[in-house]
């Protein structure tokens, strides 16, 4: 009997599976392994949207009816799915198969985080009344759409500081000249950080609105809205600084990497080191 | 990707005096950074130290030299310090200076005519292309201005003493969304000081069957009083089978001058708005409503047994005393409920003790000469209220609305141009030589691709007319 739980293991396998593609593909510099990659990755993706969608059938079956996006467990499976999304959106824009190694690497950590992790009730739970409204499916997706982003620009900042700071001349020869230029991946960069910003933008403004709704107030400095608004100062200066000479490269590829640093605390650290209104997303 | 004029334009400024440099300061990128970095510091440490402590809790947490630091410099309660809302201040500041410095410039931009320019200068491009068609100058041009409108943009013509030259483009008006996005974070930061300054934010208890129009508000512990009242009927929580809460409801009536107006229930999430005030439900719990106390006077041993609503003054027969239940705690200091009962006797100040219910016979039990017994305690249901009035919302939605609209343009706008220019390869011959360049604000890889695919498209149209042409020619 096929149920969300056995898709969402092959899923955290599989994502594993790409990622070693991925990877192989770059180091043996081999292009068909890369294609690979892409398959798995297209493939695995499916199937995890297919778990997600069964998980939500599942949850009506037990009369919770919820779409699955309301706690840890959930909302990790559901960062894998944002990942992947973008990601594969943007290799088949952009027809680049180098650079899926992070992303699908992170689409893994996330689903095996939530596997494995002794702490997180991967069970179907019941609605808090907190979160019953139409708004939490718009601000989880919207968020997460951002912090996928972010990810990815993440994966992308770290291989330009590899590539701008390795000695020698890395355009001809090894690994790293497999890869895009650095002009070409400071462009890509500067793109995911644009649309990351948006949708933390309207994450940021639809969680606002939801809490001027539900508890009369549209910003009360709990600590997941104030590292959310830190996360966004961070990428707007990030977006200022590249207007100024000199900012670009190099400062740009460690601000995104700061950036990054902010959206992990602003999804795990806040949860698990402060307390405030976003508790229910711990378990 | 080449550099807009705008910020060439603010290199160039200097020697402006001490206002014309202050100016330029307050308008300046480097401005920006600094406080977008110093607010995502300052917010930084908000979380990490405990906000809204009282004075007595920030002496038992810091060692006196610090709490004297952290109440200077507002650090528990950071986020209404004066220096965070320096800082705030500074940025709207920031924000209109630079638009002020920089929109006049853009619009300048925007309605500027092309200046003439030649193949020479398209050359110099980062993006150029360039290509001769066996066509004379007026063969090849309406064959460019069709390919170029179909592919592109209108192309419009540039004056050139001898040589074709055009530019079309897209997305011009692009470049004004930055303005929208600095407009929006204005507007949100107005919307907030107007709800600060005109609304008001607070807190009501309401018991099941009473009503109130009594608001606790959260910035000083100032009661509001509403110009109407507010009844709960009925409070309910239903629980899960796993016994997580499902719902909490409250059924609520508005009584507008002894009118019953509105009949409502809220929960979490659906909340209740009249005259411009919204209820939103918030917390819930239980409270005394009355007891059934038994008072025996040790003197006369006259025992009396009464019912006390909560805190309402009643008689005790046989004397001229009056007695009330001022507190009650549902767990006083481990040992049980407990009622605190004051008595009230002319010429005398009032007495009182808390009177443990469920220990009889502790000694304690007595006020004045009376020995107290609580026979029955009944409590109420009570609904707690969020409640809110703010007048600036609608100016923070509107920049919400405003800031998801421009940044999302920005993300998939962007300022496309292409220059073209035919020209004759020799005087009287019938070849030209056709040079295209062009240039973009952002997606820089995109970009090239169109561009790359227009020349193409745009080469192969002029020769295969050529092609064509060639047997008339003979």
């Amino acid at each position: 009997m096929i149920n969300s739980s056995i898709l969402l293991s092959i899923t955290t396998f599989a994502y594993l599976l790409c990622t070693i593609l991925y990877m192989a593909g770059v180091i043996f510099r081999y292009r068909p392994l890369l294609m690979g990659g892409t398959l798995v990755g297209v493939v695995t993706f499916l199937v995890q949207t297919a778990g997600i969608l069964l998980r939500w059938i599942e949850s009506y079956d037990l009369g919770y009816g919820h779409a699955p996006l309301s706690n840890l467990y959930e909302s990790l499976v559901f960062a894998a799915w944002s990942i992947m999304l973008i990601y594969l959106v943007f290799e088949f824009r952009t027809r680049q198969r180098t650079l899926g190694v992070f992303p699908a690497l992170f689409a893994f950590l996330a689903m095996a985080y939530a596997s494995f992790s002794t702490g997180i009730d991967s069970r179907i739970q019941p609605l808090l009344p907190a979160l019953k409204s139409n708004w939490l499916i718009a601000h989880v997706i919207t968020c997460f759409l951002g912090y996928a982003a972010f990810a990815i620009s993440f994966g992308i900042s770290i291989l330009y500081l590899l590539k701008r700071n390795h000695p020698g001349n890395p355009s001809s020869s090894g690994v790293l000249g497999f890869l895009p230029s650095s002009k070409q991946l400071d462009g890509f960069n500067y793109q995911m950080i644009l649309f990351g910003f948006l949708w933390l933008s309207v994450g940021i403004i639809t969680g606002s609105v939801w809490a001027n709704s539900a508890w009369g107030t549209y910003w009360s400095w709990d600590p997941k809205e104030t590292w959310s608004l830190i996360t966004w100062l961070v990428y707007a200066a990030l977006l200022h600084a590249r207007s100024i000479q000199g900012w670009r490269g190099n400062r740009v590829a460690w601000l995104s990497v700061a950036g990054f640093a902010c959206v992990l605390f602003t999804y795990f650290g806040v949860n698990f080191l402060l307390s405030g209104l976003h508790s229910y997303a711990t378990r | 990707m080449d550099r807009h004029p705008i910020e060439r334009l603010e290199n160039m400024q200097k020697n402006r005096g001490l206002p014309g440099s202050l100016y330029d300061a307050l308008a300046s990128l480097k401005l920006t950074l600094f406080l977008f970095f110093a607010l995502a510091g300052a917010s930084l440490v908000g979380t990490l130290l405990p906000q809204g402590l009282a004075p007595e809790e920030l002496k038992a947490r810091y060692s006196p030299s610090i709490a004297s630091w952290v109440d200077t410099l507002g650090l528990s309660d950071l986020y209404r310090a004066h220096w965070f809302q320096a800082l705030l201040v500074l940025l709207c500041v920031n924000l209109i200076a630079c638009t002020v410095q920089r929109l006049p410039k853009t619009l300048k931009i925007l309605k500027q005519r092309e200046d003439t320019f030649d193949s020479h200068k398209l050359l110099k491009f980062n993006l150029n292309h360039s290509f001769t068609a066996q066509l004379d100058r007026d063969d090849a041009r309406p064959r460019i201005s069709n390919v170029i409108n179909k592919e592109f943009a209108p192309l419009q013509w540039v004056d050139h003493p001898n040589a074709f030259c055009a530019v079309s483009e897209k997305g011009r008006w692009s470049r004004l969304m930055v303005y929208g996005v600095h407009l929006s974070v204005l507007m949100i930061l107005v919307g907030a000081l107007i709800g600060s300054l005109y609304g008001f934010k607070g807190f009501m208890t309401i018991p099941e069957g009473t009503s109130s129009n009594e608001v606790t508000l959260f910035s000083d512990d100032r009661m509001a009083i509403l110009p109407f009242d507010i009844r709960c009927d009925k409070f309910d929580v239903t629980f899960y089978d796993t016994g997580a809460p499902r719902e909490f409801r409250s059924d609520l009536v508005i009584v507008d001058q002894g009118q019953e107006v509105l009949k409502s229930s809220i929960r979490v999430n659906d909340p209740l708005t009249y005259r411009g005030i919204t209820f939103y439900q918030s917390s819930y719990g239980s409270m005394l409503r009355e007891a059934e106390v038994e008072f025996k006077d040790r003197e006369s041993g006259k025992v009396h047994t009464l019912v006390l609503p909560f805190r309402q003054t009643r008689d005790i027969p046989d004397s001229r005393d009056t007695v009330q239940i001022t507190q009650f705690s549902r767990n006083f200091h481990q040992f049980g409920p407990a009622l605190g009962i004051v008595v009230f006797r002319e010429d005398h100040s009032p007495a009182g003790s808390m009177i443990l219910a469920d220990k009889p016979e502790f000694h304690g039990n007595k006020v004045m000469n009376y020995q107290v017994k609580v026979l029955g305690i009944k409590q109420v249901p009570y609904t707690g209220l969020q409640v809110k009035q703010d007048p600036g919302v609608w100016v923070v939605y509107l920049g919400f609305t405003l800031m998801i609209l421009a940044v999302g343009v920005t993300f998939y706008a962007s300022h496309r141009k292409i220059w073209v220019c035919a020209e004759e390869q020799r005087a009287g011959g019938v070849s030209s030589r056709i040079v295209l360049a062009g240039r973009t604000n952002k997606n820089t890889s995109t970009f090239e691709e169109d561009f790359n695919r227009l020349c193409e498209r745009l080469e192969n149209e002029l020769t295969i007319h050529t092609a064509r042409g060639r047997p008339d020619d003979q």
